[in-house]
């Protein structure tokens, strides 16, 4: 089956700074791929190349089997997108916006400016000039404007932005919605793990413009460290115990990391141990890297 | 609706709505009312003393109270404020898309970026050359009602062909405005693009070059440049017509083919 995004080797240079480099990329038909990296790791270049907006300096990119080349060439009538910050044209109305787009894309069918602006919510707004809405309800536009089409590829840039909880909810549940019961596969960058955990079925990390990691979604549990955390009245008495029981032990604050399988698997020893050297635990509890703390370190940041 | 007409539409919408197209044409329509003024002022100097430095102005810019002369204020007026009048609708329909970052919008669309630049160059055209029909009708109007003297129809159709001929040929250099819009995102390089060019248009026409410089040639026409006018003949017009065809093919080639990072 032909990838709907086949990138190889993609570099962009500008002068001495390498914002991208050596990019592959592989995005299956229905999958939901999120990109995510730290501000100014290069998501928005990379995802600039994809669209064609700007030429790679090295590698090149195929959209649906086809190159997206010089010229502003490339398969657009099957792709929405949604660049960086949201913008429209601050004078038309929200509709009159959307209209523009429709055109711009061939549609004859008036009907879909209508029921893309029910289907975001944007139906109070829909006479209002884009100039006044609020930085959410243009988000919801720029969203509408990439939905317009019925596209087979959504490329996002950071959807979330701007929305308020309910709206970050609503747009997960669409984006899973059209990848579910449409086939939409959907290429969104964020640099939020815990904003496209629940939605992606696929995550690549980019860091100072290359691609460091790649992983199904449902591997992320199994890849964040795991450990028993352990608190005590004396502290020391409870780390020099454990130590020379063999366990591999550091201290963070006003508690005990203890790492490894055999901890993990049977912390009743652990309590056993403490209680023995006079030193019982009061309490003990397996524990997790957050999503955040997993990102960072993959990303050489803090912790 | 095919690729042009739907980004025709879109660019006819954005010129309908934006608060540019009432100031330009106030400003264009201040030429006329500032004709009609002077010739009012020259027809009867002395109940028009008490207008001091207005009245000496008049008499020192324009001379007499004729048709002729008129005409001439017109025209000259033309060559000078619809080259920063219509570059500044050229700077807006082409910088805006930069400015406030919509050009991204227009680039990963089915309908072809070239054919987009099109219908943004008719636009300007259009909005231009409805500018100078503006001068042309409220100038005749103006001329009719201060009562000016010494009119004939030859005259008329002469001035009509010469205001038509100075705002083609204005209009015909904007799409160097639209190219300068895109290399600067925004419109700060054309404002400074039309500024640089009408003070070289100048330089070129002092230095007895006018015919050659594509950007005097409006002015040669006009009247602006005085006896520098002689020199004009088919090769300034066609020098025009080579300077935005070449203006064109810049700003086609830098929407197709340049990084587009706003």
């Amino acid at each position: 089956m032909t990838a709907v995004i086949h990138a190889v080797g993609l570099c962009k240079a500008y002068g001495s700074v390498k914002a991208v480099t050596d990019l592959d990329l592989n995005v299956e038909p229905g999958e939901i791929y999120a990109f995510l990296g730290l501000n100014g790791a290069g998501k928005t270049t990379t995802i600039r190349m994809l669209l064609g907006l700007i030429r790679p300096t090295i590698g090149s990119v195929m959209l649906f089997g086809e190159p997206v080349g010089s010229g502003g060439r490339g398969p657009w009538g099957r792709v929405g997108h949604l660049v960086e910050s949201p913008t429209a044209y601050a004078e038309l109305s929200v509709r009159e916006n959307l209209d523009v787009a429709r055109r711009l894309h061939g549609l004859r069918d008036r009907g879909v400016v209508d029921r893309i602006v029910a289907r975001m919510g944007l139906d109070p707004y829909a006479g209002r000039a884009a100039g006044t809405l609020s930085l959410g309800n243009l988000q919801r536009l720029g969203l509408a404007r990439a939905l317009l089409h019925s596209p087979e590829l959504l490329i996002l840039d950071e959807p979330a932005n701007g929305l308020d909880p309910a709206g970050v909810v609503e747009v997960r549940e669409l984006l899973a919605g059209l990848a579910r019961d449409e086939g939409v596969t959907v290429f969104m960058s964020s640099h939020i793990l815990a904003e496209v955990d629940r939605l992606a079925t696929r995550i690549g990390i980019i860091h100072q413009g290359r691609l460091i990691r790649e992983f199904a979604a449902g591997a992320l549990e199994s890849l964040r460290a795991r450990r028993l955390e352990v608190e005590a009245r004396d502290l020391d008495r409870a780390r020099i115990a454990l130590t020379e029981a063999g366990y591999a032990v550091t201290a963070h604050d006003a508690r005990l990391w203890v790492t490894g399988a055999e901890p993990l698997a049977a912390p009743d020893r652990v309590a056993t141990v403490l209680v023995n050297a006079g030193a019982p635990p009061t309490r003990l509890a397996p524990a997790q890297d957050d999503l955040e703390a997993h990102f960072l370190k993959l990303t050489g940041g803090h912790p | 609706m095919n690729r042009f007409g739907a980004a025709l539409w879109g660019e006819a919408l954005k010129a309908r709505r934006t608060a540019l197209l009432g100031f330009s044409v106030l400003a264009i329509c201040l030429l006329p009312g500032v004709g009609g003024l002077f010739m009012i002022i020259l027809k009867d100097p002395a109940a028009a003393k008490g207008l001091g430095l207005i009245s000496t102005k008049a008499q020192l810019m324009a001379g007499v109270a004729d048709w002729p002369t008129y005409l001439g204020i017109l025209s000259q007026g033309l060559a000078v404020a619809g080259s920063l009048i219509f570059g500044l609708i050229t700077a807006w329909v082409f910088g805006r898309e930069f400015a406030e970052r919509t050009a991204k919008e227009l680039l990963a669309v089915p309908t072809p970026r070239s054919v987009i630049v099109a219908a943004k160059l008719i636009v300007t055209l259009t909005w231009a050359l409805a500018l100078t029909l503006i001068v042309i009708v409220l100038g005749f109007g103006v001329g009719w009602a201060v009562d000016i003297p010494g009119g004939s129809t030859e005259l008329a159709w002469s001035a009509v062909a010469n205001l038509l001929l100075v705002g083609a040929l204005t209009a015909l250099l904007m799409p160097w405005v639209a190219y300068l819009a895109g290399i600067g995102h925004g419109y700060l390089a054309p404002i400074g693009w039309m500024f640089l060019v009408l003070a070289l248009a100048q330089i070129m026409v002092v230095l007895g070059w006018g015919d050659l410089f594509p950007w005097s040639v409006p002015a040669l026409i006009s009247g602006a440049a005085g006896q520098s006018a002689a020199r004009l003949g088919w090769h300034s017009y066609l020098l025009v017509v080579l300077a935005g065809l070449a203006g064109v093919v810049a700003v086609v080639h830098w929407w197709r083919e340049a990084d587009q990072v706003r």
